[in-house]
Formats: C-alpha cells, sequence, structure tokens
C-alpha cells in the first residue's frame, strides 16, 4: 500500500501547482510581496547587531529610529497587501475551481450523478475546494517566505562563519527526511478521511429526506447509530493524523533547539579563541531565530499541503471523468413520430427493459401499462434519453435519439416525472423550468394543469416561493406543478409516468381534456395503472419484467391477452362507479 | 412552529471575548483533565522556551565574555536538558489538544444530529438539507481547527506572553514597560476590529450554508435539470451563489488578515523602543549588552506569539462565527414535547374534537373539525386533491400539532403518548415512501424493534407468516436486492411496496395508508387488500385514496375538501360528491 501511494502522489503535488498556471499574475504578485516583506525583515537584525556593536557611541540614535521606522511600515504595507493578494488570489482558485467542477458535473448525464452519488460531489465542492483554498491562502506565501528566509538567514550565517554555519545547517536534511517521512503516511489517511466525511453527508442526508419516516416510526436512535458509525470513523482516522502531526511539530523544534546549542557550545569557544565578535555571534543567534520560524511554518504548512494534495486528487477524478458519448446536431421541430425497437436497457446484472419494440405516429395517445417494476420508468427514461440503452434504439421521425441535439429534444419532448420534484424557487420558475419559457406559455401550462385556482389562492400567486421538497403542498398540488413545468416548453411529445395516480378523477378528467383541446396534435405517451381512461387511447403497451407483451387498442387486447384482461378484471368495481358518473 | 434559520443580523454578533470564549466551555464538557494537562504541558514547555534565553545571557556573561570554556560546556549541558524536556512537553501538549479537537468535533457534530432528531417535520419543511449539512460538517470544523491548532496555540502564546512580559518589566522596569506600549495600544485596536473579522465571517459561512444548500438541491434532482434542459440555470444559480461565497470570503479575508500585519507592526516598534533606549542606558552605565542581547530576546519573545495570536485570533472569530451558526440550531426547541394528561374521553381508536390546523403564516387547512374512529373498521378519506386529507392524517399521526383543538388517541389526548409509543400504536404509509440505502430487506425491517436481532433467513419466514412474501417477487434479489442512493434506481411502486411491507410487519393499532397504493399496478394493489384484511381484526385501517377500487372495502367514506371533514354515506354519494361535488373555488 504505501510504495503504490507515494508513486501515486508524487505527480498530485505537481497538479496542485498546476492548479495555479492561469493565476500566474497573482501568484507572482503575492511572491514577490512575500520575498519583498520577507528581505525587509532580514535587514532587522543587521540594523540590531550595528547598533549593538558600536554601544551607542559612534552611532546616532535618530538615524536608528529614523531606519528602523521605515523599516517597520514597510513590512507592514507589504504584509498586508501580500495577505490581500493571497485572499484574492485563493478565494478565485476556489469560485474557479468549483465552477469547474460545475461545469463539468453539468455536462455529465443522469447516470454519472446517480453513480457518483450526490453527497460524494457535494463533499468535493464544499470541503474538498476548501482544502485546496487553504493551500492557496496559508501554504503557497508561508512556504515561500519560510523558504526565502531559510535560504537567506543560511546565507547570512555562511557569510558570518562558514564553519559554524555548516553545523547548524545539518538540522534541516534531517528535517526535511521527517516531513517527508510523515507526509507519505499521512496523505492516504487524508483520503479516508475525506471519504468518511462522503459518508457523513449520506446519513445526514437520508435522515433529513427522511424525516417523516423516522418521526413515524421513532427511530432517531437508529439514526444516530448510524451516524456515530460514521462520525466515529471521521474521528479514529482524525486521531491518527493527528497523533503523526503531534510528534512531527515538537520534532523539529527540538533540531532547531540543537542548532542553538551548537552555535552556543561552538560560537562560544569561537568567541573566546578570538576568531568571533560577540556582535557577530549575537547576530548569530537573531538569524537562527529567523531560521527556527519558517522551519516551523513548514511543519504546520505540510498539513495543509497534504490535505489539499489529497482533495485535489479527488477533484480531479471528477474533472477527469470522460463525458458521456455526445449526440448529434440535428434540431430540426418535431413531428412525434416515434419509434422504439429492440430497446434493451440493463441496471446491474437485471434486464429491466427486454428488446421492447412499438411505435407511436405522430399526434396519436399510446398507454402503456404493467405491474410494479416492469421496467415503464425505464422505457420513459430511455426515450427522453436520461439513460442509454445497452441495444436498440428509440428514433424520432426516423431518426435515432442521439442524432439530436439534446438540448433541442429535451426542449421538444416534455417529461413528466412519477415522483414529485420542486425546488425552493417560487412557483413561477418552478413551472418555467427552463430560460425560453414565456408568460403566456406558463399562462396556458397553469391552466391546463387545472392550477389556476390554487395559484389564485396564494398570497403571492405565481411568486410564491415553495419549500424545497414542496412538503406544504398536496401531493397532487406538486404533481400538477410537474405536468405543468413539461407543458410550459410547448413540447410536440408528452412523456407522462403514472402521472394520474395522485390526482382525483374528477380533475384528472378536466386535465386530459385541456391537454387535448390546448396542445393540439401532440404526441402522447402515458404510463398508467387505470385501464378507464385509456380505453379510447391509438394504441396500450402491455409491459411485464421488461418485455412488451402485447401491443394494441383497449378492444384487441380484451380479447388477446391475458395480462391486460387480469388487470382489467382488477379495476372492474371501480369502471362501475365511474360509468354511473 | 417558526423553525426558519438564517433569519438572523448578522449585525447583533459583537460580543466581548470573554463572552465568546464562555460559550466555548460547554463545548469542552468532559475534556477537562486533558485541558488540563495541556495546560501544564504548555506552561512547561513555555518555560523551557523562556528560561532558553536567560542560560544562552547568562553563558554569553559569564563564560564567554570571560573566558571560561569549562563552564559554556557544563551549561551546554543543562541547554539540552531543558531542550528535552521542551521537546517532551511540547509533543504532549500537541497531542492531547489535537485528540481534543477531535473529540470535540465528534461531540458537536452529534451534539446538532441529535438535536436534528428530536426537532419535528416542520423543522425541515423549512430549512434546505444543504445548508444543515454545511452546519454540521464545515461550521462545526471550524471549531474543531481551533482548538486543535489555535487553543494550544493560543494558550501557550499566552503563557509566553505573560512570562516574557513580567520577566521584561522585573529586569528593568523602564525598559520593559517602554517596550510593552506598542502592545497595549494594538491590543485595543484588535477590541475594535475584532466585530467587523466576526462579522464577515460569519457572512462567508453563511453564503458557504447558502451554496451548499443549491448545490445539494440541484444534484438531488438532477434528472429533473438535465430533462428540461435546465443546466444553464443550474450553471447561473450556482455562479450566483459561488460569487456571492466569493465576494464574502474575500471580504472576511480582508478583515481576518488585518491582524498579522498590524502585530509585527507592533513587533518591530517594541524591538526599536528596547533598542534605542537599552542603547541610551548602556551609555549611562545602567545596563550590560549581555543584558540588551537577552533583553532583545524576550521582546522576540514577547512580539513573536503576539504575532502568532493574531492569526489565532482570526481563527477564534471564524470558530465563534460557526458556533453561532451551530447555536442557532441547538438553541431550536421542538413545540412538540410530550403533555402529561390523564383526561379520557371514549374509547375511539382515534378522535378529532374541534380540530383546526393551518401551516405557519397560513391560511387554515382544516376548520374545526370532529369525528371519531372505531375500532376495527377500515375509513377512507376522500376528496380533492390540496382539500386536506395529508394533513388529517399527519394530524393523526402527530406529524404535526393541531393550531387548535384535541387530536384523541384511545381516548387520551395523543400529546401525552411518548413518541415510543406513538410510533406503535399507528402505522403510517408516507405519500412519498423513503429508502435509506442498503437492501430491501434493511429497508423493511427497518426501525422495527422485533427484528432488530433477527438471524439471517427469519425474516422471510416472518414475511412468509404475514403473507407478505408473494410481494418480494417484485424484487428481483428479493430481500437481498440492494438499495443505492436512497432508492433512486427503484420505481416508486416498489418503494410503496417496501413501505407497505415496512408498516404492515409492525401490526399497529391504526395503520394510515396515505395514497400509499398509488403508483402500484391494480393487480399487486388486489394481495395488498388481502394482507389488510388479514391484519388482526381490532386493527382500524384508514386509507387516503384516489383510485375507487382502493376504497371499495371502507366501512366508511369522509369526504375532505375545503377544511371540512364530512361523512360521505354510501360509496355512490362519494363518488357522487368526488366527481361532481364541492370543489374548492
Amino acid at each position: 500500500m504505501p510504495s503504490s501511494n507515494s508513486v501515486r502522489t508524487r505527480p498530485n503535488s505537481g497538479k496542485l501547482l498546476s492548479l495555479l498556471t492561469p493565476y500566474w499574475r497573482w501568484i507572482a504578485l503575492l511572491v514577490g510581496l512575500t520575498i519583498a516583506s520577507n528581505a525587509l525583515n532580514l535587514v532587522g537584525p543587521q540594523l540590531i547587531s550595528r547598533a549593538i556593536d558600536s554601544g551607542g557611541t559612534d552611532y546616532s540614535l535618530l538615524t536608528l529610529t529614523e531606519q528602523f521606522l521605515g523599516l517597520a511600515a514597510g513590512v507592514f504595507v507589504l504584509t498586508y497587501g501580500q495577505s490581500i493578494v493571497q485572499t484574492f488570489a485563493a478565494e478565485k482558485v476556489a469560485r474557479d475551481l468549483r465552477a469547474k467542477l460545475i461545469a463539468t458535473i453539468s455536462g455529465q448525464d443522469f447516470a454519472y450523478v446517480q453513480k457518483v452519488t450526490a453527497a460524494r460531489l457535494l463533499t468535493n465542492l464544499t470541503s474538498d475546494v476548501d482544502a485546496v483554498k487553504s493551500f492557496v491562502s496559508q501554504a503557497i506565501s508561508s512556504i515561500v517566505s519560510s523558504l526565502f528566509l531559510i535560504l537567506g538567514a543560511s546565507i547570512l550565517l555562511i557569510l558570518i562563519d562558514w564553519q559554524l554555519a555548516l553545523i547548524v545547517l545539518m538540522v534541516v536534511p534531517i528535517i526535511g527526511f521527517s516531513f517527508f517521512f510523515v507526509l507519505s503516511r499521512v496523505r492516504p489517511l487524508f483520503r479516508s478521511g475525506q471519504e468518511a466525511l462522503d459518508w457523513l453527508n449520506k446519513v445526514i442526508n437520508e435522515s433529513i429526506l427522511g424525516s417523516s419516516l423516522i418521526r413515524l416510526i421513532n427511530s432517531q436512535a437508529l439514526e444516530y447509530d448510524k451516524f456515530i458509525a460514521a462520525n466515529g470513523e471521521s474521528k479514529a482516522i482524525g486521531l491518527r493524523i493527528v497523533g503523526m502531526f503531534s510528534a512531527l511539530i515538537p520534532i523539529i523544534i527540538f533540531m532547531t533547539n540543537l542548532a542553538t546549542l551548537a552555535i552556543v557550545a561552538f560560537g562560544g569557544h569561537l568567541v573566546i579563541s578570538g576568531t568571533m565578535s560577540l556582535g557577530d555571534f549575537t547576530a548569530f543567534n537573531s538569524y537562527l531565530g529567523i531560521l527556527i520560524f519558517p522551519i516551523l511554518i513548514i511543519g504546520f504548512m505540510s498539513n495543509v499541503v497534504a490535505q489539499a494534495s489529497a482533495s485535489y486528487e479527488r477533484i480531479g477524478t471528477v474533472l477527469a471523468s470522460p463525458p458521456p458519448e455526445p449526440w448529434g446536431a440535428r434540431d430540426k421541430a418535431l413531428r412525434g413520430d416515434i419509434e422504439v425497437s429492440a430497446l434493451t436497457v440493463r441496471y446491474g446484472d437485471k434486464l429491466a427493459l427486454d428488446n421492447v419494440s412499438f411505435s407511436v405516429p405522430a399526434g396519436t395517445r399510446t398507454a402503456v401499462i404493467g405491474p410494479t417494476a416492469a421496467g415503464k420508468t425505464q422505457l420513459l427514461y430511455a426515450m427522453s434519453g436520461l439513460i442509454a440503452p445497452e441495444s436498440g434504439h428509440v428514433r424520432y421521425d426516423g431518426h435515432t435519439i442521439t442524432d439530436y441535439d439534446r438540448q433541442a429534444l429535451h426542449q421538444q419532448v416534455g417529461l413528466v416525472f412519477q415522483d414529485s420534484v420542486t425546488f425552493a424557487l417560487s412557483l413561477r420558475e418552478n413551472i418555467a423550468f427552463s430560460n425560453t419559457v414565456d408568460d403566456s406559455s406558463i399562462d396556458l401550462a397553469v391552466r391546463t394543469a387545472e392550477l389556476q385556482d390554487f395559484v389564485a389562492s396564494l398570497p403571492g400567486g405565481l411568486d410564491t416561493i415553495i419549500s424545497e421538497r414542496g412538503t406544504s403542498l398536496s401531493g397532487g398540488q406538486k404533481q400538477r406543478i410537474m405536468l405543468a413545468r413539461a407543458l410550459a416548453l410547448n413540447p410536440k411529445v408528452l412523456l407522462l409516468d403514472d402521472f394520474t395516480a395522485r390526482v382525483d378523477t374528477r380533475t384528472e378528467r378536466k386535465i386530459l381534456a385541456n391537454v387535448a383541446a390546448n396542445y393540439p396534435g401532440l404526441t402522447l405517451v402515458s404510463v398508467t395503472q387505470k385501464i378507464g381512461p385509456i380505453e379510447d387511447y391509438d394504441q396500450v403497451v402491455v409491459l411485464m419484467e421488461g418485455a412488451a407483451l402485447a401491443v394494441g387498442t383497449h378492444a384487441e387486447l380484451i380479447h388477446t391477452s391475458p395480462e391486460y384482461v387480469q388487470i382489467h378484471n382488477s379495476q372492474q368495481s371501480t369502471d362501475d362507479y365511474a360509468l354511473q358518473a | 412552529m417558526h423553525y426558519r434559520l438564517n433569519t438572523k443580523d448578522t449585525n447583533q454578533s459583537k460580543e466581548p471575548l470573554r463572552v465568546g470564549l464562555t460559550r466555548l466551555l460547554p463545548v469542552m464538557a468532559g475534556e477537562g483533565r486533558n485541558v488540563a494537562l495541556a495546560f501544564f504541558a504548555i506552561i512547561v514547555s513555555s518555560s523551557t522556551t523562556l528560561t532558553a534565553p536567560l542560560i544562552i545571557a547568562h553563558i554569553v556573561d559569564r563564560f564567554i565574555a570571560t573566558g571560561d570554556y569549562q563552564g559554556v560546556f557544563v551549561w551546554s549541558g543543562i541547554l539540552l536538558g531543558i531542550y528535552l524536556i521542551g521537546l517532551v512537553s511540547s509533543y504532549v501538549q500537541s497531542r492531547t489538544m489535537g485528540r481534543v479537537g477531535r473529540r470535540i468535533l465528534f461531540n458537536l457534530r452529534n451534539a446538532i444530529f441529535t438535536k436534528l432528531q428530536e426537532l419535528p417535520v416542520a423543522f425541515f419543511n423549512q430549512n434546505k438539507s444543504g445548508d444543515l449539512i454545511s452546519r454540521i460538517n464545515n461550521d462545526t470544523d471550524k471549531i474543531n481547527q481551533f482548538f486543535a491548532q489555535a487553543l494550544m496555540q493560543f494558550l501557550s502564546n499566552a503563557a509566553l506572553i505573560v512570562g516574557a512580559g513580567i520577566l521584561l518589566v522585573s529586569l528593568n522596569p523602564r525598559l520593559g514597560l517602554a517596550a510593552l506600549v506598542p502592545a497595549i495600544v494594538v491590543l485595543g485596536a484588535t477590541r475594535l476590529l475584532s466585530g467587523w473579522v466576526k462579522r464577515t465571517s460569519f457572512a462567508s459561512l453563511q453564503t458557504l450554508g447558502g451554496l451548499s444548500g443549491e448545490i445539494q438541491e440541484s444534484l438531488a434532482n438532477f434528472k429533473v435539470i438535465v430533462a428540461f434542459n435546465r443546466l444553464d440555470y443550474f450553471r447561473d444559480k450556482f455562479a450566483g451563489a459561488n460569487q456571492a461565497n466569493y465576494a464574502a470570503s474575500v471580504k472576511a479575508g480582508v478583515a481576518s488578515n488585518i491582524f498579522l500585519p498590524l502585530y509585527g507592526l507592533a513587533a518591530n516598534l517594541g524591538t526599536l523602543i528596547v533598542l534605542a533606549y537599552g542603547i541610551v542606558l548602556i551609555s549611562n552605565g545602567e545596563l550590560t549588552t549581555g543584558l540588551l542581547i537577552g533583553y532583545i530576546l524576550y521582546v522576540t519573545n514577547f512580539y513573536m506569539p503576539l504575532r502568532q495570536l493574531a492569526t489565532i485570533w482570526a481563527s477564534l472569530q471564524l470558530a465563534l462565527a460557526g458556533l453561532d451558526r451551530i447555536s442557532e440550531v441547538l438553541a431550536l426547541k421542538s413545540d412538540m414535547a410530550v403533555v402529561p394528561s390523564d383526561n379520557t374521553k371514549g374509547d375511539a381508536v382515534m378522535g378529532f374534537e374541534s380540530v383546526s390546523f393551518h401551516y405557519p403564516g397560513g391560511q387554515d387547512v382544516l376548520t374545526d373539525i370532529n369525528f371519531s374512529l372505531e375500532r376495527g373498521k377500515t375509513y377512507a378519506l376522500i376528496g380533492p386533491t390540496g382539500g386536506g386529507k395529508t394533513t388529517t392524517a399527519s394530524l393523526m399521526a402527530r406529524l404535526y400539532d393541531p393550531s387548535a383543538g384535541t387530536v384523541r388517541l384511545n381516548g387520551r389526548d395523543i400529546r401525552a403518548f411518548t413518541a415510543q409509543e406513538r410510533a406503535d400504536a399507528i402505522g403510517f404509509i408516507l405519500q412519498e415512501p423513503f429508502l435509506f440505502t442498503g437492501t430491501v430487506g434493511d429497508n423493511i425491517s427497518y426501525g422495527n424493534a422485533a427484528f432488530a436481532d433477527l438471524a439471517d433467513g427469519k425474516l422471510s419466514q416472518k414475511l412468509d407468516e404475514a403473507g407478505l412474501s408473494r410481494l418480494l417477487s417484485r424484487f428481483d434479489q428479493g430481500l437481498d436486492t440492494p438499495v443505492s442512493a436512497s432508492g433512486d434506481a427503484m420505481s416508486l411502486g416498489q418503494k410503496q411496496l417496501i413501505a407497505f411491507m415496512r408498516a404492515a410487519l409492525r401490526n399497529p393499532q391504526l395503520l394510515i395508508l396515505d395514497e400509499a397504493t398509488a403508483n402500484i399496478d391494480t393487480v399487486t394493489e388486489k394481495l395488498l387488500e388481502d394482507i389488510l384484511d388479514a391484519l388482526p381484526a381490532q386493527t382500524t385501517t384508514v386509507i387516503i385514496a384516489h383510485r375507487l377500487n382502493t376504497i371499495n372495502n371502507a366501512d366508511e367514506i369522509f369526504f375532505v375538501n375545503g377544511g371540512t371533514v364530512t361523512p360521505a354515506g354510501s360509496m355512490e354519494s362519494a363518488v357522487d360528491m368526488l366527481l361532481n361535488g364541492q370543489m374548492r373555488s
């Protein structure tokens, strides 16, 4: 494990730096300011040394004060400038990295997000980006200034007395090795730490989405156990990281202290033997003081760098994931002919759709009926291009779905999902869920979905904000909002996934009549459970276990398809009442 | 019933340090011994840091200046011993506090999560899940960082500063006091600036929560975004939140970065004062060169940790801002406490007495509802969408409390029952079934105490006994069928089947099905009817449905619309009401 990791980590820290390329102006400015402020800092001990050696006799106090004040003011301006620049640079890097991630994710298809999971992508976009941001906002200037100070102080040490300097500087490679040793071990830990965070996100998320169920069953304790497991894992990894870093820093301090000791013992000897002045001895001590601090800083920063490169690696896998197969450029207006031929869709080992074929002429109405888990939803997903089939085709007007421009197709094929998805936006934005929708389209869609009375009853009308999961709306209202959303596109083809399940019969009839009247020429494919409303449809597809068992009109199927008859019989009593009404 | 977060005015977050630190105290509860140990280690390691320059000055003045190499050698040995003590004590300190930080992180997350579990459904209706996740993960981490990295530095630096300050003054009062003047000025400035820093930090965390909420909502509903060409819009919305976070973070950065340069300035001024004043004193013969060298080291030892304190200060402000956001959640109280009541009335399993209900700030959804449900009967609630059926059912299960009136379970005020008693008595199959990541079997036995310790294979036996195993054929791997990412890959009908099995196996006295079979095909639904029929005779069932065959077997039908619940009488008149009847206008 460790060996393979260290092989993998080296190019990654390179990657972390390559991230900075577009910001080279900012980084250059940052590095420049950092070096300038530190260079100025190095002058300090020089002034002190001169002042002490002069013993106050031939060195004007006024000059000293002037020089030192100038120095202090300069350092102040440069360091604040530097931190402002690094704030801007870091926030820019974070913002752009998030934007890049979102651009990549939004270029992916639904299957990708389903596979990677929203929880993981959320960690990527928040915690991982944050780690990279800390790298820019803390590590770069700290490391640059530390290296500069170490280098500068080392040169000055060598100039004063090269033998003593060499002894003192022997600590540097020892410290370097300690870093390397700890960092190579801690990086995989950081990665697992972020994975534990994904897990934590998932548990929290499920406990929030399932909050009603949890309260009904009173299973808070169970959720808490799950949470504790994830949180405990996160803690365990955190403690291991702490264990490694808490040894690192004291060892480094001790090493630098040994260097001080060398100065006192060996330098003392030099002063006694007359080869070094007391002023030089003091300066030597001061420069070592300058040397210690940056070494410490590098120690702290190694933590930040390790975390950032682990996070950037995770971000990198998202950025590097190949985009889905591109579609064509066909953007002609659809007539509405649909052909489903030999369509096979697989989920894991299971066939969700098995060689399904049927065709829908433009302007006709087709119903898809079948038991739970027959593959009806998958059929609609494949027909709208949300999932790619393993084999077979969906054709619109004789052209394979992938010949079309994605946007152009989604613009003309409206899908009403089975589950209600609302966003924490105004009702208007929830319905006009595309930039091309105008007010008259919204109005027509609202009236067709029989939402006008509901909208009128809201204090803010269409501008009322709906909560994230639409929890204050009834199931039927949400489902009709979903319908209005699809209709607002003025689609040529409308795919309904069990749309009427939560709408009462009376409203359902009105809506279907509205659709026929307001959207003439619409091609309709409706997945449904109820036979009553589809008896006059142009065709019915009976889907079972992923296979299309029968295709025909109600009148035909009632004589030819035993499965259809079974479904029909199970609904007889309903039809009696429906007929009376 | 107002649980909405993020309404807090960010201006009120200015408070003195003492109050801020006191608020961090409860977070450290139980860590007293560790913090004391770390503090002791800090004192030891700081003392070694402070004594070392003293010894060096001693070596210079006493031995190097006099050419006594033997003395240099002996005292170097003492110095080494002190450095070794420093090594051990600083290791103990950083390890202890690092661990304390991780444990605090762990405990804080637990505390918020526990609080989330205590809060009622209304809380979740009013807040974005992404923002809540951000509070549990990001905000707590800011506090962890403060404890793991900053607090120990804070204490050790504070110890160093106090120690160096005392030494500075005691060695030479005039020189020492002069050296401290810039520090006093800069501390005053810090007080003035802290409010600004914390305010901007709070705003920055707030926008991070907003960003997280935006991302969470969009990614969880990605299929709708794709199918409706909303990717551009998603990117725009995100870009807005991203830019807002950028702007707020830059402001926070500019604010919190003021301290370091300021403290650096103070350090330089302090050094200048000592140097200039020291040289004057030397020329007057009141100070030795060796002492001045030591003195300058002490000034460094005084101001260097002060500079460190500057970075820590910003980190403290960030932690306090995070703590504010966490406290917002922790301070929420559920208004659905258990209210003791022995007042019993009737023996109906469920009764509504003049019940009215409205959502916060909304109009009445239900007005003055009265009915009672008898044991062993089946009831149906029908009516147009938005008429109040789900609300009625939610009140029966105390997902909400009525705004007025009383809901009675077995004759007693439902608020008098504990959550566990309620959960045992009432089964509620929600309109939107929720599945946890795991397997179908996990989800069926979820939260069922009777099945918690069931051995493999026993669950399917139980399902057999309850006549539920036929439903499992709808899942390709039966009980072991995996459920990934909250059941995203399952159809709604399958989810409803699982929810049905989950509720039926619990044998509740009152079973509520809120459009629980709406997406299940009618053939399978017949099976469910048989299963419901086979439930113990005293089980009361409440069915909400649009499909008429679903409510065929009801003993009594209620028509729910426009805030009223009226008995519909026969099936015929119910159908009549539904098809031709009183729509809300």
